[in-house]
């Protein structure tokens, strides 16, 4: 099942062919379909996949494994293994945190048959950045072990609240893990506990991350390059459709505003987050946000308050991650027969050499290409929609 | 890229190693806002003087690029450049070609659109869904223009409407658009103050004005909005104000400081209720509540 799965997933390159007889110069003798706009057609047929999931695992609670064994040390991808992972993670943190704003991750490293934790379960893009950057320095050591990783992280996760959804991502370099017991009961454990798990290799397929995946309900992929690898990770960065063990709760959340009394100068105090931690920021200041249940300060959202438990976090950082429970309508690809003249949104003055353009199924407007994929992947907002009243709320809840 | 046709309509060039702004203003003239019902002639005034803002951006480097835009509740159009052929325009008055060039077809196409306007009892002016048209022209010039040059562009919102929360989610879409793009959002507000434009002026890095006279327009928007982003902070400029980030309950928008939030879909309610309105989730209820809840009619 899987199998079919993944082949799927890049049938889209065997699409590469066909494409290039469009290519042709245009008056002013420019390449008009640039492969830029192949990849995009690509890209296109991924959105279309991704509509009508109305139950996600908002929560996430990821623990990212890293391989850090001497097989990390390769030079397959340049300059290696553990060097490329580690900036092409440092990106894929940012995005994690972007689009899932009120989620939290852990990062867990094996080396020399061991399992050690780098950074706990937390909601600070900044701090995971900090941890896999000093793994640069890190000795590659010895083999990893699968087993002992998994079992630090199911420990961590089992303890978390019933509406949290479980993740985990290995990326593994090495062929071989050296575990001290049965493998399968982690992943029976793992599967029991509703823990999903995804598998990126670096080398080659290995036969128990396939059934780790396949038994927990996540990916397995074995990269083929650098950009195959970054482009597998991100994928990460969607959240999952939701776990059946999942339970749905209505959370407890204080949204703090920054509180400010016209005309007098506010008092120096010290930040909760920083009390006990010696490097920088750790400095009395004025301002920040008060949690609204217990007047304790933090510099920064989303915290959970450490003196009462509330969550705090800003409205607007909820807002970022709505587009996944209300996508944009997909549009609909068409024959260019002169319909209009321009694309609706970005001007664009259409020419022979546009081929196909597309339409919104609520609005009818029609757009070309390059903005069908900014829409849809950047966007989240029609603006043919979103331009007229009769429209603009429709366009959120064709999905629902 | 592909696409690199350069539309005709826009004269100035782009000059490869050098450094392009590009204005859109994004100019509010639906009939039905408050301050026009009140006093018709205020779109004339208002409108005058975003020309002769809009000239001296483009007056202030050869490469800058200009675009307006016209806002309203059934339709948001590009009034400058705009869809038809530039106008044919011969010098008058010693005035550069361009900056008559961008009156007439400001004004041109401007007429066009209200004669063509017939609701007149909508009040609601889609700035987000504007915002958002702006940010795909903006998409566009930026992949069409040459490699090496670059191009800083902003968006400046001119309006005397007020804001709504029923546009709130594309708010905020067009706002971390614009974050993640590097494109700065300024809002001009001449009739009433506007919290959610001022969370995306706070979010984008730009600046937010409500303006104290109308009839000093002209010189707000020169002073305020004119400089570019990066000479801003040499400048006197008004200070920050703190935003409101509260959040907006989805069963009464209203803000709240403690709120709940589903775990589904991360809508906010004030109160606890079993079911979600958004996603349908039914909820978890602690055990005497359970018995309670089934007297109440869930309405959807
Ligand atoms: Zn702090
Ligand atoms: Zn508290
Ligand atoms: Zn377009
Ligand atoms: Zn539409
Ligand atoms: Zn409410
Ligand atoms: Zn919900």
């Amino acid at each position: 099942m899987v199998d079919e799965e993944e082949q799927k997933e890049y049938r889209w390159e065997t699409g590469y062919e066909k494409t290039w007889e469009a290519i042709k110069e245009d008056d002013d003798g420019f390449l008009e379909a640039s492969v830029a706009d192949i990849i995009q057609r690509a890209k296109r047929k991924r959105q279309a996949q991704k509509q009508g999931n109305s139950k996600l695992g908002m929560m996430r609670h990821l623990y990212v494994i890293l391989d850090c064994s001497d097989s990390m040390s390769s030079q397959d991808l340049k300059p290696t293994r553990l060097l490329c992972t580690v900036k092409i993670m440092e990106n894929f943190i940012e995005e994690f945190f972007d689009q899932n704003p009120i989620s939290q991750m852990g990062i867990i490293i094996m080396h020399n048959k061991r399992a050690e934790k780098i950074s706990d379960l937390a909601g600070n893009a900044r701090k995971h950045i900090k941890a896999i950057n000093n793994l640069k320095q890190t000795s590659l050591i010895g083999e990893p072990s699968l087993q002992n990783s998994l079992e630090m992280a199911l420990r961590a996760l089992k303890l978390l609240p019933s509406h949290a959804s479980r993740e985990i991502l290995v990326v593994m370099g090495s062929l071989t893990t050296c575990d001290p017991g049965d493998i399968n009961t982690t992943i029976l454990n793992l599967k029991s506990e509703g823990v999903r798990c995804s598998v990126i290799g670096l080398a080659a397929e290995v036969h128990v991350c396939r059934r780790l995946a396949n038994e927990t309900g996540g990916l397995y992929n074995v990269i083929l390059d650098d950009c195959h690898f970054k482009d597998l990770l991100y994928q990460q960065v969607d959240p999952p459709p939701a776990a059946l063990t999942l339970e749905s709760n209505l959370i407890k959340m204080g949204f703090p505003h920054q509180m400010s009394v016209e005309g007098t100068e506010e008092p120096l105090t010290m930040c909760m987050c920083h009390v006990d931690s010696t490097d920088e920021g750790s400095k009395l200041n004025t301002g920040g946000y008060y949690c609204p249940q217990c007047y304790s300060k933090y510099c920064e959202l989303p915290v959970e308050c450490r003196a009462c438990g509330l969550t705090l976090v800003s409205a607007p950082h909820l807002a970022r991650s709505y587009h996944h429970l209300f996508p944009a309508a997909n549009y609909d690809e068409i024959t260019y027969e002169n319909q209009t003249v321009i694309c609706f949104a970005c001007q664009k003055n259409f020419s022979e050499t546009d081929k196909q353009v597309y339409r919104c199924p609520n609005c009818t407007k029609i757009f070309c290409i390059n903005c069908d994929i900014f829409v849809h992947d950047i966007l989240h907002t029609c603006p043919g929609c979103a331009t007229n009243l009769s429209t603009f709320q429709i366009a959120h809840n064709t999905t629902q | 890229m592909n696409n690199l046709e350069i539309p005709a309509e826009t004269t100035p060039e782009f000059t490869s190693t050098s450094e392009t702004s590009l204005l859109v203003v994004i100019v509010d003239s639906n009939p039905s806002q408050k301050m026009l019902r009140d006093n018709p002639h205020v779109l004339t005034h208002c409108v005058d003087s975003v020309i002769a803002f809009a000239n001296s951006h483009l007056m202030q480097k050869a490469q800058n690029k200009l675009a307006v835009m016209a806002c309203h509740s059934k339709t948001s159009e590009f009034i400058y450049p705009g869809p038809n052929k530039p106008l044919d325009v011969r010098q008058i008055d010693g005035q550069y070609e361009v900056f008559t060039a961008v009156e007439k077809t400001i004004k041109h196409n401007l007429a066009k659109l209200l004669a063509n306007e017939k609701s007149t009892l909508v009040t609601e002016s889609l700035l987000a869904g504007a915002i958002a048209m702006a940010l795909c022209y903006i998409a566009r010039i930026q992949r069409t223009k040459p490699p090496g040059c670059r191009l800083n562009s902003r968006i400046l919102v001119v309006t005397g409407s007020g804001d709504s929360a029923s546009q709130y989610m594309n708010y905020m879409n067009v706002f971390f658009t614009a974050q993640k793009q590097g494109i700065v959002i300024d809002v001009c507000a001449l009739d009433q103050h506007l919290s959610l434009l001022q969370q995306g002026c706070d979010i984008t890095g730009g600046l937010y004005l409500k303006v104290p006279q109308l009839q000093g327009l002209l010189q707000y928007l020169l002073w305020v909005f004119l400089p570019e982003p990066p000479i801003r902070q040499k400048l006197v400029l008004p200070p920050p104000v703190k935003v409101d980030y509260r959040a907006a309950c989805f069963c009464h928008r209203e803000l709240i400081d403690i709120g709940y939030v589903c775990s589904v879909c991360l809508s906010i309610f004030c109160k606890f209720s079993p079911i979600c309105t958004t996603c349908h989730t039914v909820f978890k209820i602690p055990g005497p509540l359970a018995v309670k809840s089934k007297k109440k009619k869930i309405k959807l």
